[in-house]
């Protein structure tokens, strides 16, 4: 079976999406030149300057402009370095590409695939480092994905090039060597389908992009204490697949929930809100959120490394619901 | 070449170079007809719009400025993308999408262009390729990405965008000229310069009042005329238009002009001082319908009784238009959340078969980031 890292599945997927329909454009920021971590490498080689364009520093410009090629037709993917670049195009997010599905009474279709790097470690700093999936997901009107893993990776970016809604999707830096099994033909993952990554009954821990991994290492070493914790890997927060979360936890009865980003107001904290509102009396004890501080990500390497959530945090997390 | 500017507009008094010598009936018509017919849907909406309280959104009327849309309209085809900002009735109309559509939409009604959801300053008509929005230089933007996917796709369509003279004062519009021009996009900005944002004028916000200079920096090519001159502002746009359709790259045009009515709503909003009443007497006495008017009786054509006849047609159209916004039912059950986002992916359907989990292995490290 063939494995492929993180950046690499990204890259098999733009490459196949420019082989399935010419009205696909990559355009970002050195799309042709830098590669983007691996994640647009080679594909100007193979597609051309023209399929796959270096776009100005132009951010805001860019996300009103792959609206209105998407308007004429097209399916275009934006790729931005950092997220923390593409503040500049809350505008055409919020204002625009968000609500113009409601606003033409459904006429009109807007396939615009943002894809977003998030940067983690090595003195990313406050300003190279946000993941603002939870401020997206808060928009009605946008799909917003966060896949933690390579097989994800490919099917949820084939899935927002070829569907009809706009769709931000941030794929963690840190993930991006990790390998998987990835089948060699284009598929799709719809949005909306949680997976379980690992079955048990003890404890639900639902999470999210990075720290889907280190919930499955601390599921690992708990099952040696015979403590089987169930984890589900969200991969999309928008929309977000309230049934299989509200399953595992009607068995389980515990629910930590790890969510890469600051804690209040959180898609952590609307995890457990929809929990409680079906399942607020059956919970055996009070959930619980592993996130980050409610703080801007601090340079310097030991701040740094205390900042992000740790195996040790997650084990803590999920002792204190047992 | 003179330069035109607000200031110098008004040291030159009134406008005198209307010239329609050597042009065919038709096109005089059609300038006239298309001015006209803006003016009486807006007089009628204005009128209309307190009776019973039936148009219950923002709308931000358009007297005086007719000129540009009503050539503007003669010259689109079809397939050429039309984008607006808030004051888009004329866009609306000039890109022939039908009065009645417009009228149910400021209803409120589910025959309105975008089933009542929209209103007047955010109304779009895909079907016609007209898009609009109230968020000012957004739509200027969107337009240079149509203008890129025609260009991709080697169409020989033009995108263009109407707006005011104050979306030159965000960020985006300096983008999007930039790129159009290193591009060469098939892109036609259409700037209707009528001096004010709201109530603040353009030189408190601006350093200069000829933006076409600034634009001129860029590369783009650029017009600067009298904007009430429906002739002039036919020929500046049919060459714009022309040149963009053929590869030449964007234009920009700015159009000179005053909003006679207030920034919106139906009342005049003069009691807040904002503009000097001759200014005001002064664009009142270069109405673009009088100054057309006057060269029609001076060159004897299109006489008073085809005149009447020819808004005699287009209070029918209204009347109509009013009748069937008033006859169509508003929206009930409309399930909001489902309307937000389509959950239907076609092309991946066709395309794409389903998988659902992969095989992850735990036990990997993470990337060590290196230097960026
Ligand atoms: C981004 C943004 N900022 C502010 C406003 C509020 N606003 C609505 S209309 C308007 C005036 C715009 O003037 P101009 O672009 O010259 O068009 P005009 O109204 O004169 O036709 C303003 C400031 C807005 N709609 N969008
Ligand atoms: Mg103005």
């Amino acid at each position: 079976m063939r494995t492929l890292t993180y950046a690499q599945a990204v890259n098999e997927a733009l490459a196949q999406a420019l082989e399935l329909s010419e009205d696909v454009v990559v355009l970002g920021q050195l799309v042709d030149t830098s590669g983007v971590f691996g994640t647009t490498k080679g594909l100007v080689e193979k597609f051309g300057k023209k399929r796959v364009q270096d776009f100005p520093v132009s951010e805001n410009l860019m996300t009103s402009a792959g609206m209105g090629a998407a308007l004429a037709g097209m399916r275009p993917v934006l790729v931005h370095h950092r997220l923390d670049f593409m503040v500049y195009a809350m505008d055409p997010i919020v204002n625009w590409l968000s609500l113009w599905r409601l606003k033409s009474n459904g006429q009109s279709r807007l396939p615009v695939t943002i894809r977003t790097v998030v940067g983690k470690g090595w003195g990313q700093g406050p300003q190279h480092s946000k993941s603002l999936h939870g401020w997206f997901a808060h928009l009605p009107g946008v799909n917003v994905a966060v896949p933690a893993t390579a097989h994800d990776a490919k099917g949820l970016l084939l899935e927002s090039i070829f569907g009809e809604t706009p769709t931000i999707i941030l794929e963690n830096r840190s993930l991006f060597s990790m390998e998987e099994v990835v089948p060699e033909n284009p598929y799709r993952i719809p949005f909306g389908q949680a997976a379980i990554r690992r079955r048990g009954q003890h404890v639900t821990v639902a999470a999210l992009g990075i720290m889907v991994p280190i919930a499955l290492r601390v599921a690992k070493q708990l099952a040696e204490e015979s403590i089987e914790v169930e984890v589900l890997d969200l991969r999309t927060v928008s929309p977000l697949d309230r049934d299989t979360v509200l399953k595992s936890v009607a068995k389980t009865k515990r629910l930590v929930v790890a969510d890469p980003a600051w804690r209040s107001v959180s898609v952590a904290a609307e995890v457990i809100a929809f929990v409680s509102e079906k399942l607020g009396r059956d919970l055996a004890s009070n959930p619980t959120r592993v996130c980050f501080p409610d703080s801007h990500t601090p340079m310097s390497a030991p701040l740094e490394a205390s900042f992000y959530p740790d195996d040790a945090a997650m084990l803590s997390a999920i002792r204190s619901v047992l | 070449m003179e330069t035109i500017t607000h200031a110098a507009i008004r040291q030159s008094g009134r406008y005198s170079r209307l010239k329609i010598e050597g042009l065919s009936m038709e096109l005089l018509r059609g300038l006239y007809r298309g001015m006209v017919r803006l003016r009486r849907c807006e007089e009628a909406l204005m009128v209309q719009y307190r009776v019973a309280d039936e148009i219950r959104c923002p709308v931000h009327f358009t007297i005086g400025q007719e000129a540009v849309p009503a050539a503007l309209g003669l010259l689109l085809r079809k397939d050429d993308f039309l984008y607006s900002h808030h004051r888009c009735h004329g866009y609306f109309l000039a890109k022939d999408a039908p009065m009645g559509a417009l009228f149910a939409e400021l209803f409120g009604r589910t025959t309105g262009a975008n089933g009542g959801l929209a209103g007047s300053q955010e109304i779009s008509m895909p079907s016609h390729n007209f898009f609009s929005g109230a968020i000012l230089s957004g739509a200027l933007s969107l337009a240079a990405g149509s203008a890129f996917a025609f260009q991709y796709k080697g169409d020989d369509r033009v995108a263009l965008a109407g707006f005011g003279e104050a979306a030159t004062e965000e960020g985006i519009f300096w983008e999007a000229l930039s790129y159009a021009s290193v591009r060469k996009l098939p892109l036609v900005y259409i700037c209707e310069n009528n001096l004010y944002s709201m109530y603040s004028a353009q030189v408190n916000r601006q350093p200069a009042d000829d933006l076409s200079k600034r634009v001129q920096a860029f590369g783009v090519r650029t017009f600067t005329l009298f904007g009430n001159d429906p002739v002039a502002a036919y020929e500046a746009l049919r060459e714009a238009i022309e040149y963009a359709r053929k590869g030449g790259g964007p234009c920009f045009l700015e159009f000179y002009t005053y909003r006679i009515n207030a920034h919106v709503g139906p009342e005049s909003d003069d009691y807040i001082n904002y503009r000097p009443a001759d200014e005001i007497e002064f664009w009142k006495s270069n109405d673009p319908i009088a100054l057309f008017e006057e060269r029609l009786d001076h060159a004897g054509l299109l006489g008073r009784s085809e005149r009447e006849l020819i808004v005699a047609e287009i209070d029918e159209e209204i009347d109509e238009a009013f009748q069937f916004a008033r006859n169509s039912p508003m929206p009930a059950d409309v399930d909001l959340e489902a309307l937000s986002r389509s959950c239907e992916s076609p092309f991946a359907e066709r395309h794409l078969p389903l998988s659902s989990v992969g095989d992850f292995d735990e036990t990997q490290p993470v990337a060590v980031l290196a230097p960026y």
